[in-house]
């Protein structure tokens, strides 16, 4: 079910994990949209977060780095990440500023939903 | 009254330039023109005048005004000149511009007040209404003049507004280098004369000179100052003065850039006496003003012998008339101006000038009225002045005194004033983006605003990445307020403690004195310390420290009891900063909030597509934010798809340029805030040129993005564009930067792999 969580930022849940969609340009402003609907995602109970880049055609670097600081954060809460359906050039532009090092990249949404199942069964250590 | 009204039959008669071509000081001309009215009679305007502001134009063009109205207001516009040299022979050519100009405005004809006319061939041009009481003037003139009473004839010659008989016009007088009245030779000091004379007349005048001379004389003259308004004449605004340069250039067909003109109005600071001579200069030179080269070569050629020159090296013969203590004088002013204490006695000025107490006072006095110095009687503070005034001064230094090669100065001087101006350009873009900050801060008046609106924390976790429509109405519908002061005074953190001129810019920490309910009582009293600090990110804990510690050290040094310290970062603070915050009782707000508050408290993408003259040649303007680096981005993949790129490799253009714009946008403090794109087809390339106006970012000066770059989270965006494009290159620009990025059709070197098209 999506949750309106904000005008453009559409989600759902699957068990514990949040999906999140990004939108077609992840700049300054969306990137900002996503990170509060993540915040808010993992608040609620969520143990996992996927964003699925489907519908994204460009990212610049401003996005790239709320990305990281959304990383930062699941880490913290002690909550996998993946990212879904990102597209060749996206994949490239992670791999340049090192995104790629702390993120899984899974082909579709399913892909990475199934990857996360496995953590899930997965006690969090503290 | 309006007294900007162009028509076809205005007609120019004292006026150096034409009405319209007479920019910057509209409001001061509406204030003549106020004076000039019945209900001023009596009354007298001081001009204040701020050296090299310039005043003469301005009272020529309310002379015109007044004679094209043809009221029963007779203008009357009269300069002392430094060709008069007593008290007396000025005042006869008062006397005499007097009557010629009244005669020519009764008879409405302006030739004659330009006419050079003796005093009898003007009587027989007086209207048969004036010809007897003209005649018993002139008669009265001739007995005096041959009087041994200089003071009486003085008195006599300048009182002759006063004997128009009612119902012939109501004279109204502008003087115009009355700093000069005071220097003339004789018994009689013609200043004092004027104030006394023309303070118990019943017609109005104004009296125009420099600020710190003024005021003197008209305390020595014991005028009736609840009879005297004061009219502050200080040099022009930036805008102002930008259209001064653009009207002058264009009438002495000198031809400027953009870039030149703003250069040239901060480097003179707006003087409207310095861009004109300047601009004359080029005029004269037949040189155009494009670069910065152009217009410091015409300012170092100027400096050592053209008008700038002649114009310090007459007032410095004035201060000082013999050449041996000229010299001494310009050491000492030069070495007390770049010696770390300015400041210094009297005494020690007359030892080192080798001067009698009442010779140094005449010098110090002099000094001090042209601002080349602050002197109070006591000490001496030298290093004040214009810019201009500064590198003449260590022109003749060096040349005069420490006798070095002409040609070695001259290139100096190239060198300095060259390398000056991109700093001189960079402090005035700063001081642009860092003015929202203080004038927000001078808006306090007892406003209520939402409280969350100083707390960072909680405005990022309601409104974070939240659309504005969202934002505005959370914020309506906010129930905690804070009620702001009234701030009744403003400074820089510096202008209190000079220490903090080196850890920060000076509009960046500001300091301001408050009252809670404009309330003005002890305990209401509170100083707003509020510090701009520059992070890409939010801002972590040490940061916040090292700024509530150095404001707290500030305020216990400067005794402030109760301050309220408040900082701002672009993109507001880490949860531990603002639980420190929180704890030294400090707030803290991102630029958004700024943004959201000065709403409070206060107050279209439109891209033009041209295609040049170059056939494949686009040019194109967005203004900046607003995400328009898209509207770029995609005019160049409509461009890279015309020359069959493949789709990743346009994704990487349509990336690069995302990421030049950004860059434009975010460190270049532009002053138009627009981006230059410019796209060039060719067979095997597209060649990008994305252009800013602003100053050049440290990072961005050619140097490569290094891994400690990388290990930054942002900043990334110069890496990204090298990475992206085959070939990445700063155009060397005056102003702001030019980044010039090419992506070939097929790959030029085989080295970047990711980069196919």
């Amino acid at each position: 079910m999506d949750t309106p969580s904000g005008k453009l930022v559409r989600s759902h849940c699957v068990g514990t994990t949040a999906v999140v969609y990004a939108s077609d340009y992840l700049n300054k402003l969306t990137g900002e949209k996503i990170e509060r609907e993540c915040r808010r995602q993992l608040n609620c109970g969520c143990r996992a977060l996927v964003i699925d880049f489907s519908d994204t055609k460009l990212v610049n670097s401003i996005g790239v780095s709320i990305l990281l600081g959304i990383i930062d954060v699941a880490e913290k809460c002690g909550a996998r990440i993946a990212f879904s359906e990102v597209n060749n050039e996206t994949v490239q532009l992670f791999e340049m500023l090192g995104l790629t090092r702390h993120v899984v990249l899974a082909k579709d949404e399913r892909e990475a939903l199934m990857n996360l199942s496995h953590y899930e069964t997965t006690p969090i250590v503290h | 009254m309006n007294s900007r009204s162009p028509s076809e039959n205005f007609r120019r008669i004292l006026g150096r330039v034409v009405q319209q071509d007479f920019v910057g000081r509209a409001s001061e001309l509406d204030r003549i023109m106020v004076q000039a009215e019945p209900t001023n009679a009596g009354r007298g305007l001081l001009l204040l005048m701020e050296p090299s502001a310039g005043v003469s134009e301005l009272l020529r063009q309310a002379y015109d005004q007044l004679f094209n109205q043809h009221s029963d207001v007779i203008p009357i516009y009269f300069a002392i000149t430094p060709n008069e040299t007593t008290a007396v022979s000025a005042a006869i050519e008062f006397l005499n511009t007097f009557v010629q100009q009244y005669i020519a405005f009764r008879r409405n004809e302006p030739v004659v007040s330009n006419a050079p006319l003796t005093l009898q061939e003007l009587l027989e041009l007086a209207l048969p209404a004036d010809l007897e009481w003209i005649e018993q003037l002139i008669e009265s003139y001739n007995r005096l003049r041959f009087g041994n009473d200089d003071k009486a004839l003085v008195r006599f010659c300048l009182g002759a507004p006063q004997r128009v008989p009612s119902g012939r016009g109501r004279p109204f007088v502008m003087v115009d280098g009355s700093q000069l009245a005071e220097y003339l030779n004789g018994a009689v000091v013609l200043g004092t004369e004027i104030l006394r004379v023309f303070g118990r007349g019943s017609f109005s005048f104004v009296l125009a000179g420099l600020r710190r001379q003024i005021l003197e004389a008209a305390h020595d003259a014991k005028c009736d100052f609840e009879l005297l308004d004061t009219l502050r004449l200080e040099q022009l605004e930036t805008s102002e003065a930008a259209k001064l340069v653009e009207h002058v250039a264009r009438r002495q067909q000198v031809t400027t850039s953009e870039i030149a003109r703003d250069l040239l109005v901060q480097q003179f600071a707006g003087s409207p006496f310095f861009i004109n001579i300047f601009l004359q200069a080029a005029r004269e030179k037949h040189t155009s003003l494009i670069s910065y080269l152009d217009c410091q070569r015409l300012y170092v050629d100027e400096l050592f012998g053209g008008h700038i020159h002649r114009h310090f090296a007459d007032l410095l013969e004035e201060i000082s008339p013999r050449l041996d203590t000229r010299h001494l004088l310009i050491r000492l002013l030069w070495e007390a101006a770049a010696g770390e204490d300015q400041v210094s006695s009297f005494e020690v000025w007359r030892k080192r000038l080798h001067m009698g107490a009442s010779e140094l006072e005449d010098v110090l006095h002099r000094l001090h009225v042209q601002e080349f110095i602050n002197w109070d009687g006591a000490t001496v503070e030298a290093g004040a002045g214009p810019q201009a005034w500064k590198d003449y001064l260590k022109i003749r230094y060096r040349l005069d005194v420490l006798n070095e090669p002409r040609a070695l100065v001259v290139a100096d001087m190239l060198a300095d004033s060259l390398k000056r101006a991109p700093h001189t350009m960079a402090r005035h873009y700063k001081q642009i983006a860092d003015a929202g900050l203080r004038d927000l801060i001078s808006r306090f008046n007892c406003q209520r605003v939402p409280a969350v609106l100083f707390d960072y924390q909680s405005f990022s976790s309601k409104y974070k990445g939240a659309e504005s429509d969202t934002v505005v109405s959370g914020l309506a519908a906010e129930t905690e307020f804070v009620k702001l002061p009234q701030t009744v005074h403003l400074a820089s953190c510096a202008a209190f403690f000079s220490d903090m001129r080196q850890l920060c810019e000076e509009d960046h920490c500001l300091v301001a004195h408050t009252f809670e309910e404009g309330s003005y009582a002890d305990a209401q009293q509170v100083i707003w310390l509020a510090a701009d600090i520059k992070s890409k990110l939010e801002v972590d804990v040490e940061v916040a420290r090292a700024w509530c510690d150095r404001l707290e050290n500030m305020a216990e040094r400067l005794s402030f009891s109760r301050f309220q310290i408040w900082l701002i970062s672009n993109e507001g603070f880490s949860d531990s900063a603002f639980r420190l915050l929180e704890r030294r009782k400090a707030f803290g707000s991102s630029r958004q909030q700024l943004g959201l508050l000065a709403a409070r408290v206060g107050d279209t993408v439109v891209s033009d597509i041209v295609q040049t003259s170059e056939r494949d040649e686009f040019l194109m303007v967005v203004p900046m934010g607003e995400d328009n680096e898209l509207i770029a981005a995609n005019t160049a993949e409509q461009i890279a798809k015309r020359l069959t790129f493949r789709p990743e490799a346009i994704n990487q253009i349509k990336t690069a340029i995302v990421e030049a714009c950004i860059n434009a946008s975010e460190h270049s403090f532009s002053p138009d805030r627009k981006i230059y794109q410019r796209f060039r087809v060719e067979s095997d390339r597209l060649v990008i040129t994305i252009s800013s106006r602003g100053i050049v970012p440290a990072n961005l000066n050619g140097a490569n993005s290094g891994s400690e770059a990388a290990e930054e989270r942002r900043g990334w965006g110069l890496k990204l564009i090298r990475t992206l494009m085959d070939e990445v290159e700063f155009e060397r620009v005056d102003d702001g930067t030019s980044l010039r990025m090419t992506k070939y059709l097929r790959p030029q070197k085989s080295t970047k792999g990711a980069n196919e098209s």
